[in-house]
């Protein structure tokens, strides 16, 4: 479970990037955050993945409170999570499936083992053919699926992705979202933030709806 | 699990130095010169040190005795030193077997002995001394004893020879240490910031890492191992110049400086030294790099 009490981040003075939000999001949750640009679900995601700090409030991840990991204690905490940023982060002088077999690199997976998950990854995103390529061979939506498959390789407990469709038709975004909703059913917690209302409506159990920093409402289906 | 960290370790620490092949090479190349110098002058001072364990070796006393000395003179000095525990041989040479042994080694200049018309040589002892390296205070008082013996009119002794040699031989190793030293502290900023440069390009992965559940030791390793493999590179290549620089100075400097020669002549390091030059040379990369990546993993 995701708990988040009185969430307030400022990057600059005056301006707050997110004004006292409180949201708790079940184990097994598929939630969505979404709102206009500028709203804060990027922010949100990142203090949610500790890559930044709150300026007030706590967070508690499966009761734990993630700011008070110290830093080099908090890999254990990021070893559960999958990540997909928005800018991908894809490693260009590493190929698709060395960019995708890192995650299990620092797990200490078994070469063979290694391989037959980083294939299954790349299976379940259709690029399993391109594991060979470069991500810089690779089209804006494909290195999407590239970030997708490391997020879910080693099926972490929560999945956070920020806009993971945001450049892919809208046939493969649904492929995309399927994927996460399968991930989602074997019990890891999924938060998706995106703009997408076509989705959202599809996919939606649990939506939250952020303007600007703020929480406007959140609805459960 | 541990054999698959070490292989990727081992793998990305290749991946590290192929890439960056090029500073890599100048940061090898630095630490190379720098350890050369040290090896020139411990090399030199080694020289000294054989010369001068040589000279000891034939560490004699050479007592001249008074031309007119009575038998019995002779005899008690004789006494003494055959009842000192420093002295390992004693042999007298009369004058007459002095002026022999002075005309064998200069037989040019016979015409100016027989123009003096006497023989200009005392007769002397020439004492052995037991132990080799035996140190100058211990000898004095037994030397300064004999000096003031009736019959005894003066006295050579070498070990002043094999002091200086000495002397020289530790300056030769100051000097290295310290020319050395200052470009080692040199060497070991390059390493540093060539290992930084190599963190810089490398700090989207290190990111990536972190994110994905990198710990600071698993992302730190590789670094340590390619500051390591250069520090020990640089410090073998600096062997095989050194190697080198000793076969080749020799011939380059042909016999023009007579005596000389022997003294600026270069002797190759010991097993220890060597030894101590390339793990040196490992731990300054190692520290370079640690220096680099504790600055970088702290940001």
């Amino acid at each position: 479970m995701i708990e988040l009490y009185h969430i307030w981040k400022q990057y600059q003075k005056p301006d707050w990037a997110l004004k006292d939000i409180t949201l708790k999001v079940n184990q097994g949750d598929f939630c969505f955050v979404t709102g206009p640009s500028g709203s804060g679900k990027s922010t949100l995601l990142k203090i949610i993945f500790r890559e930044i700090f709150p300026t007030h409030g706590q967070i508690l991840v499966d009761g734990r409170n993630i700011l008070r990991i110290s830093d080099h204690k908090i890999y254990r905490q990021r070893r559960a999570m999958g990540i997909v940023f928005q800018d991908f982060r894809l490693l260009f002088h590493k190929r698709v499936f060395d960019n995708v077999a890192l995650v299990l690199q620092v797990l200490g997976y078994p070469r063979k083992e290694l391989r037959r998950r980083v294939f299954n990854a790349l299976r379940m995103v259709n690029l399993n053919h391109k594991m060979w390529e470069y991500p810089t061979q690779l089209s804006y939506g494909e290195q999407q699926r590239v970030a997708i498959a490391r997020a879910v390789v080693n099926n972490p407990n929560i999945i956070l992705a920020d806009e993971p469709t945001g450049n892919l038709d809208t046939e493969l975004a649904f492929e995309i979202m399927s994927l996460f909703s399968e991930i989602n059913k074997k019990g890891a917690t999924v938060i998706i933030c995106t703009h997408d209302r076509e989705l959202i409506r599809h996919f939606g159990k649990k939506i939250v709806f952020l303007y600007k920093g703020k929480l406007l409402r959140e609805e459960n289906i | 699990m541990i054999a698959q960290k070490l292989k990727h370790f081992q793998r990305e620490t290749l991946n590290n130095l192929w890439q960056f092949r090029a500073r890599n090479v100048f940061s090898v190349t630095i630490i190379c010169l720098s350890f050369l110098i040290v090896g020139i002058f411990v090399s030199l001072s080694n020289n000294l040190q054989y010369t001068a364990q040589q000279l000891s070796q034939d560490m004699a006393v050479v007592f001249f005795l008074a031309k007119d000395i009575s038998p019995a003179d002779q005899e008690a000095i004789a006494k003494e030193l055959e009842n000192s525990p420093l002295v390992q041989k004693t042999q007298f040479v009369s004058s007459e077997q002095a002026m022999e042994k002075f005309l064998t080694k200069f037989p040019d200049l016979q015409g100016v002995v027989d123009n003096l018309k006497m023989n200009p040589f005392p007769p002397s002892l020439e004492v052995m001394l037991r132990e080799k390296d035996l140190a100058y205070e211990e000898a004095q008082p037994f030397i300064e004893r004999m000096n003031g013996m009736k019959g005894v009119e003066d006295i050579q002794f070498n070990k002043d020879w094999v002091e200086k040699m000495q002397s020289l031989s530790r300056l030769a190793k100051a000097v290295g240490f310290f020319l050395g030293g200052i470009l080692i502290l040199a060497s070991f900023f390059i390493v540093s910031n060539v290992i930084k440069l190599n963190v810089i390009a490398r700090k989207d992965e290190i990111e990536i890492l972190r994110f994905v559940g990198g710990t600071n030791v698993f992302i730190r390793i590789p670094f340590l191992t390619e500051g390591v493999i250069l520090g020990a590179l640089g410090g073998i290549l600096s062997l095989l110049l050194l190697f080198i620089v000793i076969k080749l100075f020799p011939v380059y400097l042909g016999s023009s400086l007579g005596i000389l020669n022997e003294l600026i002549n270069f002797r190759f390091l010991t097993f220890s030294q060597s030894f101590a030059l390339i793990f040196s040379g490992a731990i300054i990369g190692l520290l370079g790099s640690l220096s680099s990546i504790a600055k970088f993993l702290k940001s």
